[in-house]
């Protein structure tokens, strides 16, 4: 597979040579330091696989997504960026890229990223997966955090977040027993038992760090 | 960079305070209005003159006088009504105005005068030296005041390049940070994963793997410090998604649930983008900090000629003496950044009821 690699660092650029030389299947084709130079030569250089930084100087990189997809609608381009995949992912798919990677991502997960995006696939990690699930899941019905009121909500959040009964009264200026119905309460609302199982459904909804 | 462009216009503004004051000075009979000329020629000002109520009127569009000088007798407008016309104006609407009245008009005249907006009253004959302090007087007063407006004009372009400045010193740092420690690292742990991938040792491979934790927890730290100084998103996709952003993030940092009604994603100005932005971020930190609510209503709109911000709150509303207090800087610093671009914020609060702010910042037309 001929791959092209674009990216205005050179540490980041030797790295992704040096990881890719050891897989048989890849060859690197070609480098470009940016937008303007990933167009030029991709009018010589027949690559099947573009591994874009997405924040290269010159053109933006939506832009350099949408015109690659449009000149070349065989070739895929894989996004490889310094931000995180929630607020950009979404964007770089749907401009046409065929998947995005942070690049805190393991290397063997850039490699097997090429490889399917190579043969038309899409490539999405687990992560931005399980986020697109829950969309789904949400547009379908109200999420069970959406059942409870601000001030139940934010009670949730500060169990969720690890603090005390007692901290929680202290800082709402609520007394201890009002929060303990507040809990017992949420639980209800959201159908749980513990406060564990609220942590857990926190994180997996991001609605704590 | 901008000190060198700002200098010379400061000199021309103390050059022009240097200037004399403008007096006017009213009466339909050419003989008085020389007398009063005479009079006053040796407070050496800069007198102007007018015969009628109408060429008052027009004098005073466009100029800034320091005092009017104004007959009550005059045929067409007489000088009541010239005063109560030039006074309905906005840029006169505070012109001290002396009314020269002959000794025969009674008391009632006087009142009249006052009504319309008077401040002194001089009877005919005038006593030379009177009039000559009376005038004098509101020249110093003009003069003071024109002072005190200049410094404050000074004082708000400093905090507007100061302002600027920091905003350019943030984006910056964020960038550095942002790409060169960040691909740095990146770089760094690529190196790392290919020596691991050659470890054949346990203990090694360990190593490496903490490593690499290691870098991806210093990755994010750096993301944090950069997103922190200067949101990438605002320059990336504009202020609406920049916004939306961090509502998001205020929610998960507070757990104060926050609502937004957001417009589709469009992009203007990146100044005014960042000011409302700023603003924005200066209101969440007071939710945060003072107002006990448990939610926070949050929406954006955008107009060809417009963008409007309103945020409120269920909390405990701010009040009328917080909003006022002379160490409220916060509230202060949003005031002076919407002005900077001729928008305004508006801060409601009522006990109980929570606080609303609304901010409105012009959109300047399309260069």
């Amino acid at each position: 597979m001929k791959v092209l690699i674009a990216d205005d660092h050179p540490v980041v650029r030797q790295g992704l040579r040096q990881m890719l030389a050891v897989e048989s299947d890849l060859t690197v084709v070609g480098e470009a330091r940016n937008g303007q130079e990933v167009v030029e030569l991709s009018r010589r250089v027949p690559w099947e696989v573009a591994v874009l930084d997405y924040n290269m100087p010159g053109k933006n990189g939506l832009e350099l997504i949408k015109e690659l997809r449009q000149r070349y609608p065989g070739r895929a381009v894989l996004v490889l960026s310094m931000y995180p995949e929630d607020r950009y992912a979404v964007r770089a798919l749907k401009a046409g890229a065929a998947g995005y990677l942070t690049k805190e991502s393991a290397p063997e997960e850039l490699v097997s990223a090429i490889r399917k995006v190579a043969g038309g696939g899409r490539y999405v990690t687990p992560t931005l997966g399980e986020k697109l699930a829950l969309e789904l899941e949400d547009n379908r019905g109200k999420p069970l955090h959406e059942t409870l009121s601000d001030r139940e909500y934010q009670v949730m959040w500060m169990i969720a977040s690890g603090k005390t009964v007692r901290q929680i009264a202290d800082e709402l200026f609520l007394s201890p027993n009002t929060v303990s119905t507040h809990r017992t309460r949420i639980l209800r609302k959201m159908n749980m038992k513990s406060n564990a199982e609220l942590m857990h459904y926190a994180i997996a909804h991001h609605l704590v760090d | 960079m901008n000190d060198v462009a700002h200098a010379p216009a400061l000199e021309i503004e103390a050059q022009e305070a240097a200037e004399k004051a403008k007096i006017l000075l009213v009466d339909d009979e050419p003989k008085s209005l020389f007398a009063l000329q005479e009079l006053l020629s040796t407070l050496e000002q800069n007198l102007m003159v007018a015969q009628s109520g109408e060429e008052a009127l027009r004098l005073a569009l466009k100029n800034d006088f320091a005092v009017i000088l104004l007959d009550v007798r005059m045929p067409g407008i007489d000088g009541f009504e010239t005063a109560r016309l030039i006074r309905s104006r906005d840029r006169s609407k505070s012109t001290p105005i002396i009314f020269l009245t002959a000794a025969a008009d009674e008391m009632t005249s006087m009142f009249r005068g006052y009504e319309v907006g008077a401040v002194d009253y001089l009877m005919k004959p005038v006593i030379p030296e009177v009039l000559k302090s009376k005038v004098a007087v509101f020249v110093e007063l003009f003069r003071k005041s024109e002072r005190l407006r200049e410094s404050e004009d000074k004082l708000r372009r400093l905090a507007a390049h100061l302002i600027s400045i920091r905003e350019e010193e943030r984006a910056h740092i964020a960038r550095e940070i942002h790409d060169e420690l960040g691909q740095v690292l990146t770089g760094l742990k690529m190196e790392v994963t290919w020596l691991a991938k050659r470890l054949k040792d346990k203990p090694l491979i360990e190593k490496t793997d903490s490593m690499c934790g290691l870098i991806d927890s210093t990755v994010q730290t750096v993301r944090k410090i950069a997103t922190g100084l200067r949101p990438e998103m605002l320059d990336d996709m504009g202020l609406v998604a920049a916004v939306g952003w961090q509502a998001k993030e205020f929610q998960k940092r507070t757990g104060i649930r926050c609502r937004t009604k957001l417009p589709a994603e469009t992009k203007f100005d990146i100044d005014v983008s960042t000011t409302m932005f700023r603003i924005f971020q200066e209101i969440l930190t007071n939710v945060a900090r003072h107002s006990r609510a448990t939610r926070v209503d949050i929406e954006l709109a955008v107009s060809a000629a417009e963008v409007s911000l309103e945020v409120v709150d269920n909390g405990v509303g701010i009040q009328d003496n917080e909003l006022h207090a002379k160490k409220s800087l916060g509230l202060l610093g949003m005031q002076e950044r919407a002005l900077l671009f001729g928008g305004d914020v508006r801060i409601n609060g009522s006990p109980g009821h929570g606080t609303r702010v609304s901010v409105t910042i012009p959109l300047r037309k399309a260069k």
